[in-house]
């Protein structure tokens, strides 16, 4: 046996990787070919399906009703993504400026949210933002601030907000590891050669932190797409998310074929929007790279 | 423009202290217009922390650095008439070589055609023309120096700060470069400070040197003086190979006359001025000035120091021939012959010999100048 994987290395790499395919191949290849084939079958009554083909599930996809939803779901993550990085970027050049000792600290500061459950944590948000009873609206009106309750709860802002503050750390976490590796002589660098604190900035460090950057919104954007406890919860049953109508499909109305197309479709997109994002993005980031 | 008789850079005083060390300790120079001048140093030295303190990097703790005789106060880099050369070139990675040369000329608003002419003109200059769409990742380490140069001079600084330039480059490329920049400063007739740790580099290519040590100048003058007459034994062992023999001071003045701890009695040309009899001291020799002679066969008289030895090793160098002579005192001493001298591979190991310089060419240092 051994010297049989001392004569084939390829073998004795198979062997290693046999366990990883075996999980990827029970737990993802399989699941995801069973949503694509049901995506192409019929409802039964009772929940199950009716073996026979139909492209009817995916001609519902584009009902205004479904459609519409999918789109507001694209805008939230786009929103998202575009306030993860507004406040992420600023927090990540402060982290990768800060003394080594320091870094490590603040990293490990990000991570700490972590250590609570997503679930609790959207729950807290729940009543910090509720409308009559969420700490912020009472206390707001206790000093006399405001006389009506501000509308911090139910909409978008309240979804795009849970996401921002769920999302944060995998924006700043890529950021970070691309500003810290830049080396600080380029900045000086351009400043003997006259840019201004915005120049160095603009032509300098944005460039170089574009890796980090498309990785950042990528790593935001796909998971804020497909969400579904941060809209139930903050949306307050009023605002769905695309999710939360997949999720009400295989739950609630026991409709595994529209929601298998609902998925596949969301898979979709996900797909071209990488591609396309990393093709653009990547080739501006890689000027910098091999 | 550049009037010669006020020095392009002028550091009064200058110190430098982080927290509690003091980097850089009341150095004080002067560097004339189109001067090539070399801060040669050891690491930590405080070279470094000189040249960043000209060019803005680093403010002095006390002191003025004073460029075309402005005091140059809390200016940042880019209010200084000076432009840099970082160690290991520091060129942007995202841009492309021209790109990369013409970004001084873009931040100061320069007309897009004047650009173009420019960059054209240094890529000459440097002899880099064709390069301009590579990026500085598909250049060799010679290329990427002589991008980070024309990026520099496209400013036309007043006074160009090398940081180490070549200290990425191997033997053979680096010796290249040194010419080569040597001939670039000459025809753009810049003044260049330049800091190096490699003693070699600076005698080839500058004009002046300062030796620095332990954030000190020790010694500044042209190169055969700073390798000829070093102030202090520091210079004398840092820049060039040197003999050193520990001996005793017998006689200062006119004439200095030292004592070997093997007996032997030697005349110095020169004596460190705060020397006097009596003192424990070292005698420097370089080893090209010494020869050796068969006993009986050496020369006579006041001007010639003689030593008494054994042939310990005898190595072959290409041009010379090195000599390891050990003395009855306990010291050794280098000798090199070079090849084509009568006497260069006459010495046997083991043989005994008298090893003869000039007395002229021994100067003596105190033990912890």
């Amino acid at each position: 046996m051994n010297d049989a994987l001392r004569r084939y290395p390829a073998l004795r790499a198979w062997l290693l990787l046999a366990p990883s395919f075996l999980w990827l191949l029970l737990f993802f290849i399989i699941p995801l070919g069973i949503i694509v084939v049901y995506s192409f079958l019929q409802r039964d009554v009772y929940g199950g399906v009716i073996w026979e083909w139909t492209l009817d599930n995916y001609r519902r996809v584009f009902d205004p009703l479904y459609f519409k939803t999918f789109l507001y779901s694209l805008w939230i993550a786009f929103l998202t993504a575009f306030f993860s990085l507004l406040f992420g970027y600023p927090l990540a050049y402060f982290i990768a400026t800060r003394p080594e000792r320091i870094r490590n600290a603040l990293v490990l500061a990000l991570m700490i949210p972590f250590w609570t459950n997503f679930l609790v944590r959207t729950y807290a948000w729940l009543t910090l933002l509720r409308t009559n009873t969420g700490l912020i609206n009472v206390w707001l009106m206790q000093w006399g601030i405001i006389d009506k309750p501000l509308p911090l709860f139910g909409n978008t802002f309240a979804i795009t907000l849970g996401l921002v503050y769920g999302w944060m750390p995998d924006m700043i976490l890529p950021i970070y590891a691309a500003l810290e590796q830049i080396d600080h002589r380029l900045l000086e660098a351009a400043e003997d050669l006259y840019a201004s604190g915005w120049q160095v900035f603009r032509r300098v460090i944005w460039p170089l932190s574009l890796p980090g950057v498309v990785a950042g919104t990528m790593l935001v954007f796909i998971p804020s797409l497909g969400a579904f406890v941060t809209p139930a919860i903050l949306g307050g049953g009023k605002r769905l998310m695309i999710g939360n109508v997949i999720t009400n499909q295989f739950l609630g109305a026991h409709d595994w074929p529209f929601g298998s197309a609902l998925s596949v479709l969301m898979m979709a997109v996900m797909l071209l929007a990488t591609l396309v994002y990393f093709r653009t993005g990547g080739e501006r980031a890689g000027q910098g790279g091999l | 423009m550049s009037d010669a008789s006020i020095p392009a850079v002028e550091l009064r005083d200058v110190v430098k202290r982080f927290d509690d060390v003091v980097a850089v300790d009341h150095v004080s120079l002067q560097i004339a217009p189109g001067e090539f001048f070399a801060l040669l140093g050891p690491s930590g030295s405080g070279k470094t922390t000189t040249l960043r303190m000209i060019g803005g990097f680093e403010l002095p703790t006390e002191g003025e650095v004073f460029i075309e005789g402005e005091p140059q106060g809390y200016k940042p880099p880019y209010q200084r008439p000076v432009n840099t050369v970082f160690q290991n070139y520091a060129l942007f990675p995202h841009m492309t070589v021209a790109q990369n040369i013409a970004f001084g000329l873009e931040m100061r608003g320069v007309p897009k055609d004047e650009i173009r002419r420019r960059v054209g003109e240094m890529l000459d200059l440097v002899r880099l023309s064709g390069y301009e769409k590579r990026r500085p990742h598909q250049l060799s380490g010679g290329e990427q120096q002589r991008v980070a140069l024309a990026r520099a001079l496209i400013n036309q600084p007043k006074v160009l700060l090398l940081d180490e330039p070549l200290g990425a480059l191997d033997l053979k490329l680096r010796k290249a470069m040194q010419l080569e920049l040597k001939a670039i400063q000459e025809q753009v007739g810049i003044t260049f400070v330049y800091v190096t740790h490699d003693q070699e580099e600076a005698i080839t290519m500058a004009d002046r040197i300062a030796v620095m040590n332990h954030g000190r100048v020790l010694q500044v003058g042209p190169p055969p003086e700073v390798y000829e007459q070093p102030h202090t034994l520091f210079v004398a062992d840092f820049i060039g190979e040197t003999n050193f023999i520990p001996v005793e001071v017998l006689r200062v003045g006119a004439t200095v006359e030292v004592l070997t701890a093997g007996g032997a009695r030697l005349q110095a040309g020169w004596a460190e001025p705060s020397l006097n009899a009596g003192a424990s001291a070292m005698a420097a020799v370089r080893p090209e000035r010494m020869r050796l002679y068969r006993p009986n066969a050496a020369p006579e008289g006041r001007s010639w120091n003689r030593v008494e030895g054994i042939v310990r090793h005898v190595i072959y160098h290409g041009l010379d021939i090195r000599y390891e002579i050990h003395l009855a005192g306990g010291c050794s001493l280098h000798v090199r012959l070079p090849v084509g001298h009568p006497e260069a591979g006459a010495f046997q190991r083991g043989e005994h010999v008298i090893v003869v310089w000039p007395s002229e060419a021994t100067r003596v240092f105190r033990r912890d100048s």
